[in-house]
């Protein structure tokens, strides 16, 4: 066990959230926002689709799917950045609930 | 004993046998193994087995027919029951699985230390999770009715007998694998007619991208015959209604017990990322179908049924007008079928569809496997949920903690049984359409679990007398905005019974903040638990300061 600055910790957390809160704007902003200018959006049209129906349909839920994703990955990159080892997790996690 | 009802059964047999097959492969032995398949599904399969767990009846067999029949209001149900898992997997499905506890009300006795909370968070577990299941049952009486021609009443009495055997003697272990094949089964059950139905209709085999200019057609018959278009906003509710069902439906996602208990299959945070993605992936190719099927069917139903002679009405009606769910009138007597004559319940839609696009029996009877794999596998996994909330989290964590293995085990199968079979008796005079059902459940996870997860996660401050007030307070105004909705015709700004999660979900974060800063704050040791929660597991919060694991050492 080594101690960490407790900067470099705050640091960890706050670029995690920073991304979160990042996708959770575009999040809001292709479901609750599409609906809430529905009707201006259905005067344009994609593929056939006028456009708030292609958005509640498709458009919406493809961006849940590509941001999660995203997020995944980015996640990741951002373990890797301050040196966290997923063996390491999956060791420390093995049999990690309470004995009964 | 037409070709149909034999090869629909046979179908539905042999998928029946590969669940079984599999679940037998991986019997439950040990008490941990029937709640938490032995830690360690790789993300992908795990991603698969969410997926069949969460696709149930409402999503199978009820979703493209609410969307038939509400436009562009029922998209509100695509959304919400996609949106969620992003509040899922980036608010709480990682910090709870480094938390590491069996349940969801485990987490939140543990979480604040407080057997009360625990008690009420299974009574939540099990109120949410039944009245989820009541929506399962009566799906499977639609497709166990069609199937023999019976009264659905009849079919969800089969239905109820079907999943208590199920779910009693799987465990989670079996079901995890078991709901992979299930996903399999019941995702291509789905794409098969819709692609199916736009090779005929469209000529082109990716309905995705070929019913845009269907929908636009059908606006066009609307205008003819003076309704509203079908693409239309907000005809079916008000702008306030749609959104509130959508936020209900999100947050319900993030809070639903079931679902949560899956992500505590996984190894570690970074796996729960990796899953919630997966998962949403495998969920997301059949709710970008739905809204194809809805067009098809309608499409079809508009330009092929409609406007027939009313003697001359093809075979397919007769069964479907036999199982109560399909009313065809001549109500003004010119001996053609109109449009407006024709009633249909949101709940057949997509059972009937491939029947009135006369797929052939094969496609049919698939349709009629990936269905009773959609209400089986979501079945399971809730009466699961029942019964470890009751044989874990009461029975043996509060009420006897020195009972033996073998009667928790005895008690969870019990619980099952007794669960599903009142489960039954609802589901016999169903309440409502499945999807509406099925929104109540999440209506209630919305009011309750998700306000009291969300601040449990990420606010060390949020304690017991908090969570309970906010527990209790939700529980209350979603309840009660329900009924008051449904059966005293109360609304605020036109949002109805399915969207009353909105209101439960604010009621509760108010009573937990409102409490927790009133009483005393938590104990320095629960306090830094939930710090704990914002790094991976290698990071360690511990007296004050953050530590790093590097032998991997399991001194904490």
């Amino acid at each position: 066990m080594k101690k960490i600055d407790k900067a470099v910790a705050d640091q960890y957390f706050r670029e995690k959230n920073t991304y979160m809160v990042l996708y959770l704007v575009i999040w809001f902003c292709v479901s609750f926002g599409a609906v809430l200018l529905a009707e201006p959006l259905s005067n344009f049209s994609i593929g056939g689709f006028p456009f708030h129906y292609f958005m509640g349909a498709q458009g919406s839920v493809l961006t849940f799917i590509i941001l999660l994703f995203v997020n995944a990955k980015v996640g990741d990159q951002i373990d890797k950045k301050y040196g966290i080892d997923e063996a390491k997790n999956i060791k420390l996690s093995e049999g990690k609930t309470l004995d009964h | 004993m037409d070709t149909q009802f034999l090869v629909s059964l046979s179908i539905i047999l042999a998928t029946f046998a590969l669940y079984i097959g599999i679940a037998l492969y991986n019997k439950a032995k040990a008490t941990s193994d029937f709640y938490v398949a032995g830690r360690g599904v790789p993300p992908v399969f795990n991603g698969m087995a969410i997926g069949a767990d969460w696709m149930s009846a409402a999503s199978f067999i009820g979703m493209a027919g609410t969307i038939m029949l509400l436009g562009y209001d029922g998209l509100a149900y695509i959304m919400g029951w996609t949106g969620g898992y992003l509040l899922l997997t980036f608010l709480l499905a990682p910090q709870l699985r480094k938390y590491g506890r069996y349940t969801v009300p485990e987490f939140i006795g543990d979480r604040f230390d407080s057997h009360t909370a625990r008690v009420l968070a299974a009574v939540c577990t099990i109120i949410i999770s039944f009245t989820y299941s009541i929506g399962q049952l009566s799906g499977s009486g639609v497709v166990i009715g069609r199937l023999f021609e019976i009264d659905a009443k009849l079919g969800t009495m089969i239905g109820v007998v079907l999943i208590a055997f199920y779910a009693a003697f799987g465990g989670m272990k079996g079901i995890t694998w078991t709901q992979v094949a299930q996903y399999i089964v019941l995702i291509i059950a789905y794409l098969i007619p819709v692609i199916f139905m736009s090779l005929q209709l469209t000529n082109n085999p990716l309905p995705w991208l070929s019913y845009g200019e269907l929908v636009g057609k059908m606006g066009e018959l609307d205008r003819e015959l003076g309704i509203s278009q079908y693409f239309a906003p907000f005809t079916n509710g008000t702008k306030w209604q749609f959104l509130a069902l959508m936020f209900t439906l999100m947050c319900g996602t993030a809070g639903l017990p079931h679902v949560i208990v899956r992500f505590y299959t996984v190894s570690t945070m970074k796996a729960a990322r990796w899953s919630g993605a997966w998962a949403l992936l495998f969920i997301g190719l059949l709710y970008f179908s739905a809204p194809a099927y809805a067009a098809f069917s309608r499409f079809i139903l508009m330009t092929k049924v409609a406007g027939s002679k009313i003697t001359e009405l093809p075979a397919w009606t007769k069964s479907w007008i036999d199982t109560g769910k399909l009313q065809m009138a001549d109500n003004n007597g010119d001996g053609v079928l109109q449009w407006s004559e024709l009633i249909i319940s949101n709940d057949i839609v997509v059972m009937a569809t491939p029947e009135i696009a006369n797929l052939g029996v094969f496609v049919i009877g698939l349709v009629a496997a990936g269905a009773m794999a959609a209400a089986l596998s979501t079945a399971g996994g809730l009466m699961i949920s029942i019964s470890s909330s009751f044989a874990h989290d009461i029975f043996y964590r509060v009420w006897k903690p020195n009972s033996t293995e073998k009667t928790r085990l005895a008690v969870a199968r019990w619980s099952i049984v007794i669960a599903t079979l009142l489960a039954g008796l609802i589901a016999l005079n169903p309440p409502g359409a499945i999807t509406q059902i099925v929104a109540w459940a999440f209506a209630l996870a919305t009011g309750t679990f998700f306000p009291a997860l969300v601040l449990g996660v990420w606010w060390k401050r949020s304690n017991a007398q908090g969570v309970i007030a906010g527990l209790l307070v939700g529980l209350a105004v979603t309840l009660g905005y329900i009924f008051a909705a449904k059966y005293g015709g109360f609304t605020i700004l036109g949002i109805i019974d399915t969207g009353a999660g909105v209101f439960g979900a604010a009621a509760a974060f108010l009573a937990n903040i409102v409490v927790s800063l009133a009483t005393p704050a938590p104990s320095q040791k629960l306090q830094e638990e939930v710090l704990d929660l914002r790094y991976p597991e290698q990071m360690v919060y511990k007296d004050g300061s953050v530590w790093m694991n590097d032998d991997a050492t399991k001194s904490i």
